[in-house]
């Protein structure tokens, strides 16, 4: 059975509609009129032991709807959940117990008291073995870089330290599940890729099930082999990122510097279908074209047939413009789901 | 889970909890300050309404006293604080937080109450030895039995006063604001336990009614009790309707919590 288990899982809220105007706030003041809102629309998820698993969408997607029905602390419209084998709004103590959690908006720790103190309270709540206890609490010291501040209270901690001990503090009872909401926002380069090997080297050595919503595609390229997209409360795409950087980031960006300009080329490129020429400079220019269609050796023999290039280099789309272009309603990832997986073994055929 | 575990839990957020008062303490001084002030006026006041006279509602001067040192002492014990802290979860939404955790929401602020208590019952104290000092014709008991009885009505009265704080601050899961909610529970709290004015002093049809209400448990037994209004057996009696009053809030909580839970979304994403 998957670790994590979502069938049909839907949730609705009521809405109050209100009239524009002091006359619509009299009349919903005796006479309240509420829609039905779909925040989630029937989904079907299902996560795998060990697993990691980005789940990105805009703002207002349902990201954090779902984590919250996920972690047990909203109720579904509809459908069934099981993390490891319970159901988490029906036992929400015992799912408590073995998931960890950070959302990046909130802090777990008390903010007036040492945060050691809030690790001490957390060895009770989850009753974590003495030895345990002490040896995560040395490894994450260790690894997180916490002894400068695990004396100071979290009122007082910079963002980036406070978290980095809520990270500590959501993994103290090596929980199989980790649930991080943005785990990453707001933090400097530093701290980020602290915080992505530690929850690298934690899901290596225990297996722990990793769920991230994150609007930073570092975290995804970094941490996540699996990518779950969701948008209007439904998901669009379910798969490897590698599958949607093969057939949604088919375009390659080569920049050229070159001895003197070459008109006689930039006329040939704009006759030339797939390929797209941007002028820098008069000696630079980029050339974008279609993975599928040519090959980078291609493009650059052509333009050395025309002059001398002095240096080039090369840039494929990154998968922030793939799915920017999924946000702003460019790029319909469901057209394609019937062929989802043919990327692999037919290239030369653009998606 | 072994029950020793169970507790150990609790008795660590109730440690916490004291903890974490503590660390207010400047603005704990202030608030005990504020306090103070309020008592002396309001002991200035009561002198005014004796002046000349030997007794009010049945209560002589000295009794009003020891009548208002114990009030104060009833009710600084459940301070502002934790008053306003499980409303303020509700509203900001850490809520949620809790709820990621593998404990009873309602126990763990029942325990985070008390860690508060504590402290603010050691320094309401010590703070009322001092009044009591300057203050001549206050009537202390003199059996040890009185005192026994207080302090457990005392306790009691916590609960009650907790039961009640608990399920007006659930009802902040409809609501967006809670100082509404906060000012009506503290208006009808003072004025239904005996707070503002001993229930003796109401009209006959008022005093029947609050005598039937779960406010009195918190100012009005305690005080009785201290005043030796009500003999030991009599005293039981007031610490039973006591007890029935927290047990009853505390089922009446968790059922609000278990359909509140269902019901609402948590504020903020």
């Amino acid at each position: 059975m998957s670790m994590i288990e979502a069938r049909g899982l839907s949730k609705s809220f009521m809405q109050a509609v209100k009239e524009p105007g002091l006359k619509g706030a009299v009349k919903h003041l005796f006479l309240p009129r509420h829609i039905e809102k779909v925040a989630v629309k029937p989904l079907d998820l299902r996560i795998e032991a060990g697993e990691t698993v980005a789940y990105v969408g805009p703002n207002g997607a349902g990201k954090s709807t779902t984590i919250k029905m996920l972690t047990g602390i909203l109720m579904p419209s509809s459908g069934s959940i099981s993390v490891n084998g319970i159901n988490p709004y029906r036992k929400r103590m015992e799912n408590a117990a073995q998931i960890g959690a950070v959302f990046g908006q909130r802090t777990q720790l008390w903010w007036d008291i040492p945060i050691a103190e809030s690790f001490s309270l957390l060895k009770d709540i989850y009753q974590i073995p003495d030895a345990l206890y002490r040896k995560n609490m040395d490894l994450f010291t260790e690894m997180l870089g916490m002894s400068e501040f695990i004396h100071l209270s979290a009122r007082k901690l910079s963002l980036g330290q406070r978290m980095r001990a809520d990270l500590a503090a959501a993994l103290l009872h090596n929980p199989p599940i980790l649930y991080l909401d943005e785990p990453t926002i707001g933090l400097d380069v530093s701290v980020k890729e602290k915080i992505r090997g530690f929850i690298k080297q934690i899901n290596q050595e225990q297996q722990t099930t990793v769920m991230l919503t994150t609007h930073d595609l570092g975290d995804i390229e970094d941490l996540c082999k699996r990518l779950v997209i969701i948008d209007h409360g439904a998901i669009i795409y379910d798969g490897t990122l590698s599958e949607v950087k093969a057939r949604f980031a088919k375009n390659r960006v080569i920049f050229f510097q070159v001895r003197s300009p070459m008109p006689e080329l930039y006329a040939l490129l704009e006759h030339s279908p797939g390929l797209k020429l941007e002028q820098q400079s008069s000696q630079e220019f980029s050339v974008t074209f279609d993975r599928y269609e040519y090959t980078a050796s291609e493009v650059v023999s052509r333009v050395m047939k025309h002059g001398e290039v002095l240096d080039f280099r090369m840039e494929d789309t990154h998968i922030e413009q793939v799915i920017k272009a999924v946000y702003d309603g460019h790029l319909d990832l469901n057209e394609h789901r019937g062929a989802r997986g043919q990327a692999h073994h037919d290239d030369s055929s653009p998606a | 889970m072994t029950t020793a575990a169970r507790l150990n839990k609790y008795r660590s957020i109730a440690n916490r909890s004291l903890q974490n008062v503590m660390a207010y303490r400047n603005s704990y001084i202030i608030n005990l300050l504020a306090n103070s002030i309020n008592l002396v006026a309001i002991f200035f006041l009561w002198q005014g309404i004796y002046g000349g006279r030997e007794a009010v509602g049945g209560y002589s001067w000295d009794q009003m006293k020891t009548y208002l040192l114990v009030t104060f002492l009833a009710n600084s014990v459940l301070s502002w604080y934790s008053e306003t802290a499980i409303s303020g979860k509700i509203l900001d939404g850490s809520v949620a937080m809790d709820l990621l955790k593998p404990i009873d929401f309602q126990t763990a602020r029942f325990a985070e109450t008390l860690g508060a208590s504590l402290l603010e019952g050691a320094m309401s104290t010590v703070l009322l030895i001092v009044f009591a000092t300057f203050l001549t014709g206050v009537t202390f008991p003199h059996s040890p039995i009185v005192y026994l009885l207080f302090a457990v009505s005392l306790l009691c009265a916590v609960v009650v006063k907790f039961g009640v704080v608990y399920l007006a601050a659930l009802l902040c899961f409809w609501s967006t604001g809670s100082l509404g909610i906060v000012w009506t529970r503290i208006a009808l709290t003072n004025l239904l336990s005996g707070a503002l004015v001993p229930l003796a002093f109401f009209p006959d049809w008022l005093e029947k009614l609050a005598l039937l209400l779960p406010f009195q448990a918190i100012i009005h037994t305690p005080t009785m009790i201290f005043l030796q209004q009500a003999d030991t057996w009599e005293s039981l009696r007031l610490i039973g309707i006591q007890l029935f009053w927290g047990a009853g809030l505390w089922m009446a909580g968790k059922a609000m919590w278990n359909w509140a839970v269902r019901q609402v979304t948590i504020h903020g994403g």
